[in-house]
């Protein structure tokens, strides 16, 4: 058979699997810490965006406007290549990690934030009545509550942070999209390529999204 | 009488009847049949590669790629202006020509064995040799240099199977990074990601700046050719027919003239295309 899927095609992509699984490795490396740093930012910042600190607050709102409404093309674009031009260089695996836990933590806020706002007033008023300072509160009453409202929404942007880590290879990420394109632009080899990119991509993202479903499934439950 | 008269007419009859015959067996490919049905000529190019397929903001495609393009339309169609241009990119043309949706590529697109297994590329009408673009201040003179530099390269080009094994004979390890486009390329050389910007000369002249500077080394000759589906034997053999008159005639240096490009060694480009053929086959024979 000839075309983009014939057998010799397939056959040539299991051989080269070695070279994608190095690329999955490093689509892993990036999401994960990634991942970690946008739910440092999105927490703190979801916090901050509750209380009180005026000019803090106004701050976090032109952080997450800049990072909500420009593509992350270009933001990766700005740390790869204009940074270094300001004389901050960053490897190509940190250039990712802050990339997508910038971008990624922008939504975090607002996901972190609206979640304490869903937890009634009165348990605010009820632990201060009980004599509970303000860290208090949050640390023991609302932030459990607040995870719980929010948790499904954030496994959505860590699904997000997955797939759009495929954005470094236009900055030669040497993650799993970058082997996929440097792969098959030489040899011409598309097909078994790209099916066997989405399904390595499907492996992690997967089984994060049936997580986030089973959380809303059980949160309604308990409701 | 009468009967030499019918005598005459059923041998013309005969003779009608074998012409038409001989006729519709030149146009019976089915492909160049399509084509003239269709009554336009579908070519992928570039258009982003002055001098080969380049664009102007919404305006007409132009460059040595385009006028071979037209060349075959008038040679298929009778008209060099019955073609419609489609810009490819490096990860769009193959699907292209899988679909069915173009007729061939004419995108600087260089034949290499393995991708003769995927695609069927005409004889070569360009051939390139990859240079060096390095920046003025980075101490870098020859490829001799260049132990333990990245070099930066376009994706699903060919220039890394070029350099390879010439830092392997000088002993040096260098380090490829491959980028979607070339303006990504130097982008990556102006801010220091890369040391080096590497493709096809022809190309890199377009980007020598105040700041860079070309070195003079030369690496593996890069021929360019049309590619088309597999098995599309009958646009292939037109397209060879075509290049090898327009060589003959001394039409393609007056083309490449016309198009500014470098001069081509017609003998080195033969004996590379013969090689590389060769290469296909064997490479086809081990899997």
């Amino acid at each position: 058979m000839n075309g983009p899927f014939s057998i010799a095609n397939w056959r040539a992509w299991f051989n080269a699997a070695p070279l994608f699984m190095r690329g999955y490795g490093q689509t892993l490396l990036i999401s994960l810490w990634g991942l970690v740093f946008a739910l440092i930012i999105g927490i703190l910042a979801g916090v901050a965006l509750t209380g009180r600190n005026r000019p803090l607050k106004l701050f976090l709102r032109g952080y997450m406007s800049f990072f909500q409404n420009t593509p992350l093309m270009i933001q990766v674009f700005i740390l790869y290549n204009v940074l270094p031009k300001l004389g901050v260089r960053m490897g190509v695996v940190t250039v990712g990690v802050v990339g997508l836990a910038l971008y990624t933590g922008a939504y975090a806020a607002d996901i972190v934030a609206s979640a304490i706002r869903a937890v009634p007033w009165g348990q605010t008023e009820a632990a201060e009545s009980q004599g509970l300072s303000r860290v208090q509160t949050l640390v023991f009453v609302i932030l459990p509550q607040a995870v719980k409202v929010g948790l499904p929404s954030m496994t959505n942007q860590a699904v997000n942070l997955v797939k759009n880590s495929s954005i470094m290879a236009v900055i030669a990420g040497g993650e799993l999209m970058y082997v996929a394109d440097s792969w098959s632009g030489s040899n011409l080899i598309y097909g078994p390529t790209f099916v066997m990119t989405a399904v390595l991509y499907l492996t992690i993202c997967l089984p994060i999204s049936l997580f986030a479903r089973w959380l809303e499934k059980r949160s309604v439950r308990n409701v | 009488m009468k009967q030499n008269l019918s005598r005459i007419l059923t041998l013309a009859l005969a003779l009608m009847l074998v012409l038409t015959a001989f006729a519709s067996a030149e146009t019976v490919d089915p492909a160049i049949a399509a084509i003239q049905a269709r009554g336009k000529l579908l070519v992928g190019v570039k258009a982003d590669v002055p001098g080969f397929g380049y664009q102007e903001l919404g305006g007409d495609f132009e460059g040595l790629e385009i006028d071979l393009a037209k060349k075959l339309a008038q040679k298929i169609l009778g008209d060099p202006n019955k073609i419609e241009f489609t810009a490819v990119t490096a990860k769009t043309r193959g699907p292209l020509l899988d679909t069915g949706e173009l007729d061939l590529i004419l995108a600087t697109f260089t034949i290499m064995p393995d991708r003769l297994l995927q695609y069927d590329f005409s004889a070569p009408y360009f051939v390139d040799a990859v240079g060096l673009l390095v920046k003025k201040d980075g101490g870098l003179a020859s490829f001799a240099d260049f132990d333990g530099k990245t070099v930066g390269v376009a994706q699903s080009s060919s220039t890394r199977a070029a350099l390879e094994p010439a830092a392997e004979e000088l002993g040096i390890k260098v380090e490829f990074l491959e980028f979607p486009t070339y303006p990504d390329i130097k982008a990556a050389l102006d801010s220091g990601r890369v040391d080096c910007f590497s493709v096809d000369k022809a190309i890199l002249t377009g980007y020598v700046d105040d700041t860079v500077v070309l070195l003079a080394d030369s690496f593996n000759a890069q021929p360019y050719g049309a590619a088309l589906k597999k098995g599309n034997a009958g646009l292939l053999a037109v397209v060879d027919e075509l290049i090898a008159q327009l060589r003959a005639s001394g039409e393609m240096d007056e083309l490449m003239a016309k198009n500014d490009r470098p001069e081509v060694n017609w003998d080195e480009v033969d004996a590379y295309h013969e090689s590389l053929w060769a290469e296909a086959e064997a490479l086809a024979a081990q899997q």
